[in-house]
């Protein structure tokens, strides 16, 4: 009884914290943007003017359109100020910590805008930023029109299939081992979103998988972001590696292998959504081998 | 070993001839260097500062941006810049060594990897006010360390002889760099990213709550650097000659190489691992003014100071409002020197 209202007063004050975290901010009118996402966000919500700067993540809608304040983990305070933005809004991993003191200090708030890595999660990135913005209602409206269907749509698929197939998500294939997702990473979410199973699961975070481990994960499917494949040199090239060509996925030649959008797929902003949605369907578009020999 | 016998004929010469005195004109010339970097640095950044305005008690933002972030980091590289350096040359005088730098002896090694372990272990960066002191800290205990085993190491093995440090000193860093690339493999995606940009280096997260302490921690530990200087003279002529001369070169090894320790440990916890400032500005000094130590300590701390304070000028106004890690700058400018300098040591 007593560790479960423990455990109630730590739901509450966690929400209480989260809550504070996505409280309208005094003055949004020119916001300094850490985080792809979340520039993405604010483009959505249609309140891309307030954007003075954004970091090296933010490459949509356009790469290149604002000042560059650098790489989200790595800001500079007095670049940041100097943009003279009355609102920092960043990503969870936003840093390092002395720079937002430091911005703090001299009276701009820095906000961050936590991260779940599923589709609530993603309308809980949106509301959050609206809330901010002071475009709670009107992202409401946006949610609804744009997002919601392809929630349900999601959960849908999720639902009504028992056998997942499984799927493994490369980074890039580079001098030999295949660098891949793990639990715990943007792609291992990306994957729970669009119905898939990942294949490898007995690591955290991305790591390079050596030949064996990645027979014996076996996947079906081979996910990779365009840039990756890129460098491998084609998609021919990613199905041929020795490492793959044993699997499931690499037998199946051409659609063993899908190619996405790098930064939309593992953004987690609204655009991840329609890149799972389409990730699912084409994951479904033929069965797995093993089920077609049934 | 050619480049070494070239330092001890020139120090020989430098420190018997006694050119060398505080009473150095060019000491004068360097320090007027380190006012025009100061000023320059201070004149110059992404913010631009109306000068006249703040003079006036308006503009009051900038003079806060002025104060609270470019002030500190100025006096932050300067200071690092200088322990760097002046640790670099006590070290190239006591191993008789031209090419020794701090990274030598394992103590950078050793912040990095107490700071690696701190960012992949450790809470992330949203953990609190205790957040920002916890990385420093880790990284001076690296250091610390390091210090402490090279010290138990070398006196109980090896009668404590320089080339037992420095052997010891390779393998320390074998070792460090051993744990930073498990640390390394250990870490997510945002860890790896963020001690990617910690071992580049950066003076980004100065302000005077995080430098008064180093500061003090740095001065402390590099003032004894400066009171060896005849010492360090007398020993270019070799350890035993030294000693006949009445240095105490065992109680001088130990002072050099643990202050060394201690101020670069000190400076690397702040500003992260920052390339060549401790292998080049001594040679530089040298090259101006010649090998006696009266003059290149005190010279690489001023030279120092004044080249890291522009090179992290160059890193955080270059990409203005981003700003590049600050081994980009050190290291591309130190590095080309490095080459031309073995290149020129090659004929002798």
């Amino acid at each position: 009884m007593k560790t479960r209202l423990c455990v109630a007063v730590l739901l509450a004050s966690s929400w209480a914290s989260l809550a504070a975290a996505c409280e309208t901010a005094k003055d949004s009118s020119r916001i300094a943007v850490a985080g792809g996402s979340l520039t993405e966000i604010i483009h959505f919500l249609g309140a891309e003017e307030r954007i003075v700067a954004v970091d090296t993540t933010s490459d949509f809608p356009a790469p290149g359109r604002f000042p560059n304040i650098g790489y989200v983990r790595a800001l500079s305070p007095e670049g940041l100020l100097s943009m003279r933005p009355t609102l920092v809004l960043g990503e969870d991993d936003m840093g390092p910590p002395a720079a937002l003191a430091a911005v703090r200090r001299l009276g701009v708030p820095a906000v961050r805008v936590s991260e779940t890595r599923n589709a609530l999660g993603i309308l809980a990135k949106v509301r959050c930023v609206a809330a901010v913005l002071n475009l709670a209602a009107e992202a409401e409206t946006l949610i609804a029109a744009q997002l919601w269907p392809t929630v349900e749509t999601l959960a849908g698929l999720g639902a009504e299939r028992s056998d997942q197939p499984k799927a493994a998500f490369l980074l890039g294939i580079r001098e030999g081992a295949p660098l891949a997702a793990g639990p715990g990473t943007s792609a291992h979410g990306l994957l729970a979103m669009a119905g898939a199973k990942n294949a490898l699961q007995g690591f955290e975070g991305w790591k390079p998988v050596s030949m064996e481990a990645m027979a014996a994960a076996a996947p079906d499917y081979i996910v990779m972001g365009r840039r990756g494949v890129g460098a491998a040199g084609g998609p021919e090239q990613v199905l041929a590696h020795p490492a793959l060509r044993s699997t499931p996925a690499g037998r199946r030649s051409k659609s063993g292998l899908i190619v996405v959008n790098d930064m939309a797929a593992l953004g987690f902003g609204p655009r991840t959504l329609r890149s799972a949605l389409r990730l699912a369907s084409l994951l479904r578009a033929e069965a797995p081998a093993a089920d077609a020999d049934q | 070993m050619p480049i070494n016998r070239a330092a001890v004929d020139q120090a020989q010469e430098t420190s018997l001839g006694g050119s060398s005195s505080v009473r150095n004109p060019a000491l004068w010339l360097l320090a007027a260097a380190l006012c025009g970097a100061l000023a320059l640095a201070l004149a110059v950044g992404a913010m631009p500062m109306p000068f006249r305005d703040i003079l006036v008690g308006e503009a009051a933002f900038q003079r806060q941006v002025l104060v609270e972030i470019r002030a500190p980091r100025v006096a932050l590289a300067g200071l690092v810049g200088a322990v760097l350096a002046a640790s670099g040359a006590a070290l190239q005088g006591l191993f008789r060594n031209p090419l020794a730098d701090p990274g030598l002896i394992g103590v950078s090694g050793g912040a990095a990897l107490g700071a690696v372990a701190m960012i992949v272990l450790g809470a992330g960066p949203s953990a609190g006010p205790w957040a920002a002191y916890a990385l420093p800290l880790a990284a001076m205990l690296g250091a610390m360390l390091v210090t402490l085993f090279l010290w138990g190491f070398a006196s109980r093995y090896g009668q404590f002889s320089i080339v037992t440090i420095l052997l010891v000193g390779i393998a320390v860093n074998a070792l460090t760099a051993v744990g930073v690339g498990a640390f390394q493999y250990l870490s997510d995606d945002g860890q790896l990213r963020t001690l990617t940009f910690w071992l580049m280096g950066s003076f980004g997260r100065a302000s005077w709550p995080a430098v008064l302490p180093a500061a003090l921690a740095m001065a402390a530990a590099a003032t004894p650097l400066f009171l060896v200087a005849r010492a360090l003279d007398l020993l270019q002529l070799g350890e035993s000659e030294a000693f006949h001369l009445g240095v105490e070169v065992r109680s001088l090894k130990r002072r050099i190489i643990l202050c060394a320790a201690a101020a670069v440990g000190a400076g690397v916890a702040v500003s992260g691992i920052i390339g060549f400032v401790g292998l080049v500005v001594p040679h530089l000094v040298r090259l101006l003014g010649g090998a006696g130590h009266c003059w290149v300590l005190p010279g690489s701390a001023l030279l120092g100071a004044a080249l890291t304070i522009l090179a992290d000028l160059l890193a955080r106004t270059i990409a203005a409002p981003a700003e590049i890690p600050l081994s980009l700058v050190t290291s591309a400018l130190g590095a080309p020197f490095f080459l031309w300098l073995i290149a020129r040591a090659r004929p002798i």
